[in-house]
């Protein structure tokens, strides 16, 4: 090993960060290789090994840490007791612990037979990240490009009689609020007449939003809260289900943040607040996004 | 679908990209804003090629189908590419075996008793028996070799027929046995726009008397580029005597086939891929390779290198009349190496491989380097030259003041006496083109033994006039500084001071084009 193996060894390092996603040069960018040509493969993430290693870590390590780093309340688990897998799972998505704080909140006959929906670009670009992810949260790769084989792998699993957490945005929410809404999730409760369950997430943005790695200290509350499976009805086209669909998250988010009578009532009378945030300047939707929840129960006596 | 090519913006992002030079290559950092010409993806194989042949001669384009020109009695006589093709060569078996045997098997079944099969070797030195065993298989060299197998010999006086002249008063003379065949059957491999079409019969079983028509400084000087057969007056000239071959009654059926780029078998596959798509693997096996090949010892390397069999897929086949199925082997070629570029870069640069039409199994000599580069690199383009005029062409390779004592003796001579005297194409051509190509040694040599015809480096230099005339400064990085000088070029230590030293030519802030092959890109220059 000499100073020209040296140099040449730091050349090779230069254009990697073999730890990270690689980089690419942004000309390149358009001409990147067909996602479907390089999938990761998760089939062994659904072994019975990689099962239980999975509950394990799930049990021993994140609900732990997500427990002890937030303050979780989980909610209206009962409407699964009238269920049978599979079923598609949608939520809103503000931060990773969204995942874990989900996956941890369902009972674990669900959890372990539950894979979610990870965007392929992001956590199966490099295979350190999609191994690790495909054994802790059972992820499998989706495509954010909305191509007709972006759905692949989802298909085969509801075949093989999985339930699938699915994010609809497809990403973060960059502020808080619902992003553009994706209808995949609605396309396939139809193709295979899938009950679909909305569940809405609460306080994850204020707790760790986008650009953490980490929650905030303190232990700020946040929520998962239930509600009832839509089926898909006859003639139904996967635009009116989606819509369905948010407006049933809209409506588990008032009733987290009021009531469920009162968010029956406004509801009805077509007031429920909208996903979407307030109007006005970006500062103003943070804002609102990032107020953490107000805390449930009596006011703790020790701190 | 297959990735398209693409010109990339080297930006902070970009990784160091590889760079060909000679039986070596490296890293090579690009200044910001340099553009890289990346030919397309492979593209994707033909898996049924027995199938695919097999359709081609039932199914021949603008001709009978092939068993319905084959009659009992028949003289039969099969041309194939020679050596110089494809490069590296490929792994076996060689799709010019594949083709032989089933154009023979229809033979066999239509009772042609008199087959003789022809290496298409022009001037070129003559191939092995092992080199053809290599190329027909063993079951067609068994059958056939040494006595109905054999190399084109140009300078038989009893092997070659003068068939006629062009309107333009080009000799057309071609092989004997080839011209009075009832059918010539020619099969070739079409890597590069420049091979196939009316150039097959005409040059490969050609002689110095028909090719000195065409392979000369003017048609060289007047192709835009030779690698673009519809603006090349070398293809224009061929085209003129195929016509003549035909109005003579030569039966020509042509069986053309292209590859796809899969041109570097493992453990040389990174270099088939995008730097920034380098696997943790690819990156190890570089440091690798690059470790041992600076370590090896010339001979070992050269040997290395030349073991390289290239693990192409054929993207097509196709048979009947010269210039229909030329045209859809031109589509294929373009499909697999054109790229589409904006504007002309200031500078050019290239890494050279260690490879080129005329040192399979041999040495690349430094005027074969030239001819690679501003030759055959240079010519890639259609519509303009990748580089303006006037501008740099800056060449990675090592030029090594180094023969094959065997292959290229008319070479040694061309060099030490030629190039000594003058550098430019047309004062070679005229004073020294007819010494060389008559002189009675090398003829023997070519004959007998296995040199390039002597005439043969005069082509190579001219092959390199286009660029010569075009362009304003060539400089190679990292060369033996006398052989470099020899041919009237400049040597740089580094590509930092190559940039340098062009910017007296081209300015200090030029724009920069890097053609980042093999797998080979054509430009299609906007």
């Amino acid at each position: 090993m000499g100073r020209s193996m040296l140099d040449e060894v730091r050349k090779v390092a230069a254009g990697w960060r073999w730890t990270r996603r690689p980089l690419v040069p942004r000309s390149a960018e358009p001409w990147l290789p067909d996602p479907a040509a390089r999938e990761f493969p998760t089939a062994w993430a659904r072994t019975p090994t990689a099962k239980a290693v999975r509950e394990g870590i799930l049990r021993f390590a994140f609900r732990p840490l997500v427990w002890s780093e937030t303050e979780p309340t989980v909610e209206g688990r009962d409407v699964l007791d009238s269920l049978r897998p599979p079923v598609i799972f949608v939520a809103n998505h503000a931060s990773h612990v969204d995942t874990p704080l989900f996956l941890c909140s369902l009972p674990p006959a669900w959890r372990r037979k539950t894979a979610v929906a990870a965007a392929a670009d992001y956590f199966f670009d490099v295979w350190w990240r999609a191994a690790a992810t495909a054994l802790a949260f059972n992820t499998f790769p989706i495509e954010r490009t909305g191509r007709k084989r972006a759905t692949v792998t989802a298909r085969r699993l509801i075949g093989e009689g999985w339930n699938l957490l699915v994010f609809p945005e497809g990403t973060r929410s960059k502020d808080g609020w619902l992003g553009r809404w994706r209808h995949g999730a609605a396309r396939l409760a139809l193709e295979y007449r899938l009950p679909v369950v909305p569940a809405v997430i609460r306080g994850t943005y204020a707790a760790m939003p986008r650009g953490r790695s980490w929650p905030i200290k303190g232990r700020l509350p946040v929520t998962v809260r239930f509600g009832t499976a839509l089926t898909p009805e006859d003639g139904e086209d996967f635009r009116s289900l989606s819509r369905r669909m948010q407006q049933a998250l809209a409506r588990l988010w008032d009733e987290d943040a009021s009531s469920w009578y009162a968010s029956l009532r406004r509801e009805t009378d077509a007031r429920t607040p909208s996903l979407a945030g307030p109007d006005g300047a970006q500062w103003r939707r943070r804002w609102e996004a990032s107020r953490p929840l107000s805390r449930r129960g009596p006011a703790r006596v020790w701190r | 679908m297959t990735r398209p090519g693409f010109v990339l913006e080297v930006d902070e992002r970009t990784p160091p990209l590889l760079v060909h030079e000679g039986e070596g290559f490296r890293l090579q950092k690009f200044p910001l804003g340099t553009q890289v010409i990346y030919p397309p993806d492979s593209l994707p194989a033909i898996r049924d090629v027995t199938g695919a042949i097999r359709h081609a001669l039932l199914h021949p384009l603008d001709s009978e189908p092939l068993p319905d020109l084959l009659k009992p009695g028949m003289r039969l006589t099969i041309a194939f590419d020679d050596i110089s093709l494809p490069l590296p060569p490929m792994q076996t078996p060689d799709i010019r075996g594949r083709i032989i045997e089933q154009v023979l098997e229809l033979a066999a079944r239509r009772g042609v008793d008199d087959v003789k099969l022809l290496v298409a070797n022009s001037l070129h030195r003559r191939m092995t028996a092992a080199e053809i065993k290599r190329a027909v298989g063993e079951r067609v060299f068994r059958s056939f070799w040494p006595g109905d197998l054999t190399n084109h010999d140009a300078e038989d006086p009893g092997g070659m027929a003068s068939i006629g002249q062009t309107d333009r008063g080009e000799d057309v003379e071609i092989n004997r046995r080839a011209a009075q065949s009832d059918l010539l059957v020619y099969v070739n491999i079409n890597l590069v726009a420049m091979d196939g079409g009316h150039k097959s019969v005409p040059v490969g079983l050609g002689s110095y008397k028909s090719l000195r028509h065409h392979h000369t400084v003017h048609t060289m000087l007047n192709s835009r580029s030779f690698m673009d057969p519809s603006h090349s007056a070398l293809h224009e000239s061929c085209v003129r005597m195929g016509h003549v071959l035909a109005d003579a009654g030569v039966r020509i059926f042509t069986i053309e086939s292209t590859l796809n780029n899969e041109t570097f078998p493992k453990p040389f596959g990174f270099m088939n891929k995008r730097e920034w798509e380098w696997s943790l693997a690819d990156q190890a096996t570089y440091l690798g390779a690059r470790r041992a090949n600076d370590k090896a010892p010339p001979r070992i390397r050269r040997e290395v290198f030349q073991r390289i069999a290239s693990p192409y897929g054929v993207t097509g086949i196709h048979a009947g009349a010269t210039d229909a199925v030329h045209e859809r082997t031109l589509a294929n070629v373009h499909r697999q190496q054109l790229v589409e570029v904006d504007g002309q870069a200031d500078v050019l640069v290239v890494g050279l491989p260690y490879i080129c039409p005329y040192n399979v199994n041999s040495i690349m000599n430094p005027i074969l380097v030239q001819c690679l580069g501003l030759g055959y690199f240079f010519n890639l383009y259609r519509n303009k030259p990748v580089v303006r005029p006037g501008g740099a062409m800056i060449l990675f390779h090592p030029v090594p003041w180094e023969f094959h004592q065997v292959h290229h003796p008319s070479y040694v001579d061309f060099f030490d006496e030629v190039l000594s005297e003058t550098n430019d194409p047309a004062q070679i051509e005229s004073k020294f083109e007819q010494q060389y190509a008559a002189d009675p040694w090398y003829i023997h040599l070519y004959r007998n033994s296995y040199a390039y015809h002597g005439v043969h480096p005069f082509y190579m230099w001219y092959w390199g006039a286009h660029a010569m005339d075009y362009l304003g400064d060539v400089i190679f990085v990292g060369a033996d500084r006398r052989a470099v000088r020899r041919m009237g070029f400049r040597t740089a230590a580094n590509f930092a001071d190559a940039l340098e030293m062009a910017g007296e030519t081209v300015g200090r802030s030029p724009r920069i084009t890097y053609l980042h092959a093999p797998p080979l890109a054509m430009a299609e220059v906007r």
